[in-house]
């Protein structure tokens, strides 16, 4: 079957199979950036936005997507330049082997759309899909809490 | 394993249940997708998708709040509507049910008709008066806990209606879980309604297994009788160990599971007294 999403800003018309998830589809299609794990909905591992919404996409049927919006981790930045959510996960020593980082940074980025100066513990609910087996979370909350601070002196400029 | 070789998207409820009385037991409806992606079912090989029926709604009607069927956990947590519903309890659980990228697919729809009371949402929303709105081919409206006991299929669950008639309850909920992400061992809700000493409305539901999601009349009657004294939950405690059907499984015992649920009646009175959240 014919579906057609826009991936990252790219309008993409595909041909799937019914049967498809999204993850699957979207590696497919070149977006390696998307990594599966569990396959179960369980690891976060997978996470991407389907209309600025985190969703497990080792869970979704592509089918589902059809004339919605995806945004993986590549589609978070300009394109030339990374993401305050990028820098901060480097700077702050948030992603070591770098397998859950995919997930945790789209994750993060929905949540600060949604509210762009969140409590520690509104990180924490956001980002409770994101296992991370490297990194033991603090460091990933604090990349969170310090890229919305720079988000928010970015705005006042 | 089934494989889906149709996704067929309905433009009308009256669309999708004539498609699924054609296909049988070989078509599923789709919520968000979860559970028909995780756990297939052989028989099914074609997705009859709803999203295009309306039924994704949260909308104050004449006699409460409807919620539709294809509403997500996540859209649930964050309506306004429902935040001010009842002490707010179904927005603040919502958005706490199994994960932030599964709250944003698992819907209304999905969880009542998976089937399996005893997940999160089901037991609360039975304490909270639900009715559901499903469509067989003629309108129909019944409560939550008569639909899920008469294990329907092949209609479409449109939504459910949460009264009017709740602005004074506070809604509870408790559950005991291995992990975070796991199905309770034992869940319990209820929804309360106090003016100074006296309980004017008291619903509470257990659900755990063995596949059950019971109101408990009985108990809420002695709750509203015995006010809030510490005895009285002690004597609650004691009547819903007796009361509640719990049931043995490879994740727990009877036993055990009559001891949650002891605790469970405690953490209402903490919760009643104000010594809890
Ligand atoms: C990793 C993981 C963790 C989980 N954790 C929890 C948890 O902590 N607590 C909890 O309660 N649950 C949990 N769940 C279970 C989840 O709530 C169920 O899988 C739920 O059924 C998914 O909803 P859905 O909308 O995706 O359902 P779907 O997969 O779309 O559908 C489920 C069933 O409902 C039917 N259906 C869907 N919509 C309708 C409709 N409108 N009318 C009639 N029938 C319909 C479908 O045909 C199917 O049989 C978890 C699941 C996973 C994968
Ligand atoms: S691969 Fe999707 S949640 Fe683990
Ligand atoms: S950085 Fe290795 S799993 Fe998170």
């Amino acid at each position: 079957m014919r579906i057609s999403m826009t991936i990252n800003g790219t309008q993409c018309v595909m041909d799937v199979d019914p049967d498809d998830v999204l993850l699957d589809v979207l590696r497919g299609a070149g977006y390696l950036e998307v990594k599966g794990s569990c396959h179960a909905g369980d690891c976060g591992a997978c996470t991407v936005l389907v209309d600025g919404r985190p969703v497990a996409s080792c869970l979704t049927f592509a089918a589902r997507v059809d004339g919605h919006s995806v945004t993986t981790v590549r589609g978070i930045g300009d394109g030339t330049h990374a993401h305050p959510l990028q820098r901060a996960f480097v700077e702050n020593g948030a992603a070591q082997c770098g397998y859950c980082v995919p997930g945790a940074i789209v994750s993060a980025k929905a949540l600060l759309d949604e509210n762009p100066e969140p409590t520690e513990d509104e990180v924490r609910l956001a980002m409770d899909a994101n296992y991370c087996r490297c990194t033991g979370y603090e460091q990933q909350v604090e990349a969170v809490l310090d890229a919305a601070e720079q988000l928010r002196k970015e705005a006042r400029r | 394993m089934g494989r889906i070789v149709e996704y067929y998207r309905a433009d009308s409820i009256e669309d999708a249940v004539a498609t699924a009385r054609r296909l049988g037991s070989s078509a599923a409806y789709v919520g968000g997708g979860v559970e028909l992606v995780l756990r297939r079912n052989p028989e099914v090989s074609t997705l009859i998708d709803l999203s295009q029926c309306g039924l994704g709604e949260i909308l104050e009607v004449e006699d409460g709040i409807e919620v539709g069927s294809q509403v997500t956990l996540a859209a649930i947590s964050r309506s306004a509507v429902l935040k001010c519903y009842a002490g707010g309890s179904l927005a603040l659980w919502s958005g706490r049910i199994a994960q932030n990228n599964l709250r944003n697919m698992i819907t209304v729809g999905g969880s009542i008709g998976r089937n399996q009371p005893w997940n999160d949402l089901v037991p609360h929303l039975i304490a909270l008066g639900a009715e559901v709105r499903f469509f067989d081919g003629a309108e129909h409206r019944t409560p939550l806990v008569s639909y899920i006991d008469a294990k329907r299929t092949g209609t479409v669950i449109e939504g459910i209606v949460l009264p009017s008639g709740n602005a004074n309850a506070k809604g509870f909920m408790w559950r005991f879980t291995a992990t975070q992400q796991d199905i309770s061992l034992l869940h319990c809700s209820a929804l309360i309604d106090v003016a100074g000493d006296v309980v004017r409305k008291a619903s509470i539901v257990f659900a755990g297994r063995p596949g059950h999601a019971a109101l408990y009349p009985q108990l809420g009657q002695e709750l509203m009788e015995g006010g809030g004294s510490q005895d009285a939950f002690e004597s609650l405690a004691r009547s819903a160990m007796q009361a509640v059907e719990v049931g043995t499984d490879h994740r727990a015992t009877a036993e055990y599971r009559r001891d949650l649920v002891r605790a469970a009646i405690i953490s209402l009175g903490d919760w009643m007294t104000g010594d809890t959240q």
